[in-house]
């Protein structure tokens, strides 16, 4: 009996010290005792966090990240992750930061703080080569199209508003799943971000998926750490200005995601 | 911990799970009918004197006992469209979990067959009766009755293993914790929200179990 008084004493006080130096410590903080940032990435998403022919990680965002790294004078480590698995993965502190093609949308702001952004992008919509929808006008005319999108993705919402007569199909993985449902016929057409699309695309047989070039909206893409995690979000939002300054972060968007470059040293 | 737990949402989530939650138990009832009519037509042959069809048996019941679910699952989802064979969601998922769960039950059932005396299969010859008969109204009815109980086990391991379907985008209960997490981030209320509704499913099929084991097994 005794003992058991003293073992629920001694946990209850291992609890406090435990939630205390957590509330007390920053992120940042606990980066650099650590000496590790831990990055939440996916490894579906071409070209900002794919494993290239010669199983490298790399892709814009996973540079990116290891130049943040190297900045903050730390080691990196990469958790991988589903799409509509990396929130939890930085909500429930596995991460530090979020580094992907993610949208800002004020839904996730509700639970997680995103950086300043460093690029702007929009959803697109594609189907196969010889789909007879030419535009977005086609499709939003149509009726008993199915459409897919990514479990988790801004894309999800966005095609449910613009075309509300389609039927949804919600993948579960990356941006290919998409791209495979197309070719495979389980869908007549899918929404997704249009830097990741166009990248994607480009890994199938060429000139079997028709990209509609209009884009649905216009949307930013940005990092996110916690809440909780005010100094890190500050010395991230820093980050990028200085390499938007410096040019380092031009630089990347050109070689990753503005063009196929990489794909000739990546493949 | 829980003062940020919100149920305030899980209630608005609520019609999802319902949906999720019939769906599931619809797709496992499915799945579950087909289990038991190839886990009895694959149980028949494996037991059956022609070589040729306990060969059969045995690789297809060999086959699914040693790979992994969801590795069947992909295969049937992403690799037959390549093969020519495109089948939709939901065909995917029951035939899949039908084939899988069907290879544990005709090894269920016919543990139930072997436990059965020899002599009683004797008495059956000597009465003059088919083979047919002799399955028909002395073992099969003695042997299913015996095995009830671990079927039911089997059935909520299928409920359990339906979960792998939200992967090829079929709506059902997991996939249902996996929307709500990923519309509001709030992976605690999500899943076990989720729990809570399996939990339910295995306290009927618990209590389906105790009902039928007074009702069902053949006492003599």
């Amino acid at each position: 009996m005794k003992t058991r008084k003293l073992a629920t004493v001694f946990f209850s006080l291992f609890w406090i010290i435990s939630v205390t130096s957590t509330v007390l410590a920053s992120t940042l903080e606990d980066i650099m005792q650590r000496g590790v940032l831990r990055v939440a990435a996916q490894t579906q998403g071409p070209p900002f966090s794919f494993v290239n022919g010669k199983g490298e990680r790399t892709g814009s965002a996973v540079e990116l990240a290891r130049l943040m790294a190297k900045e903050m004078g730390v080691k990196i480590k990469f958790l991988n992750y589903d799409w509509d698995g990396l929130i939890p993965a930085l909500l429930s502190g596995k991460a530090d930061i979020l580094a992907a093609d993610m949208t800002p949308t004020l839904a996730r702001a509700m639970k997680i703080a995103f950086t300043t952004p460093f690029m702007y992008t929009g959803n697109v919509a594609f189907a196969k080569k010889d789909s007879p929808y030419r535009t977005l006008a086609d499709l939003k005319a149509a009726k008993n199209l199915t459409v897919a999108t990514l479990l988790g993705s801004a894309g999800t919402k966005v095609a449910a508003e613009t075309f509300p007569n389609a039927k949804q199909k919600v993948y579960k993985g990356g941006g290919p799943f998409l791209i495979d449902a197309v070719l495979k016929g389980r869908t007549d057409f899918a929404v997704n971000d249009s830097s990741a699309v166009y990248a994607q695309v480009s890994n199938f047989p060429p000139n079997s998926i028709k990209i509609i070039p209009e884009r649905i909206d216009k949307s930013p893409l940005a990092y996110a750490v916690r809440y909780d995690s005010p100094a890190l979000l500050s010395w991230m939002d820093l980050f990028f200005l200085h390499i938007k300054l410096d040019g380092r972060l031009d630089a990347n968007l050109d070689y990753w995601v503005n063009s196929l470059d990489w794909k000739n040293d990546h493949d | 911990m829980l003062e940020t737990f919100n149920f305030r949402v899980i209630i608005e989530y609520l019609p999802l799970f319902q949906e999720g939650f019939l769906y599931t138990i619809w797709l496992s009832l499915a799945a579950l009918l087909g289990a038991l009519i190839i886990g009895i037509l694959a149980c028949i042959m494996r037991i059956s004197q022609s070589k040729l069809s306990a060969r059969i048996a045995i690789i297809y019941i060999e086959s699914m006992r040693s790979t992994p679910l969801l590795v069947q699952l992909y295969f049937f989802y992403f690799g037959l469209p390549s093969l020519g064979i495109l089948l939709s969601e939901v065909v995917t998922g029951i035939l899949v979990l039908s084939l899988n769960s069907g290879a544990y039950l005709a090894e269920i059932i016919r543990a139930g067959v072997q436990s059965i005396p020899p002599g009683q299969t004797e008495a059956g010859i000597a009465s003059g009766m088919t083979y047919y008969q002799r399955m028909r109204y002395i073992i099969m009815p003695q042997a299913l009755g015996l095995t009830v109980p671990p079927m039911l086990g089997q059935a909520i391991i299928l409920v359990k293993d339906s979960s792998l379907l939200s992967l090829i985008s079929i709506m059902e209960l997991t996939r249902a914790g996996q929307t709500f997490t990923s519309e509001r981030f709030m992976p605690a209320e999500a899943f076990l929200t989720t729990a809570v509704f399996y939990l339910i499913i295995f306290y009927l099929l618990k209590g389906f179990s105790i009902w039928s084991q007074k009702k069902l097994i053949y006492t003599g």
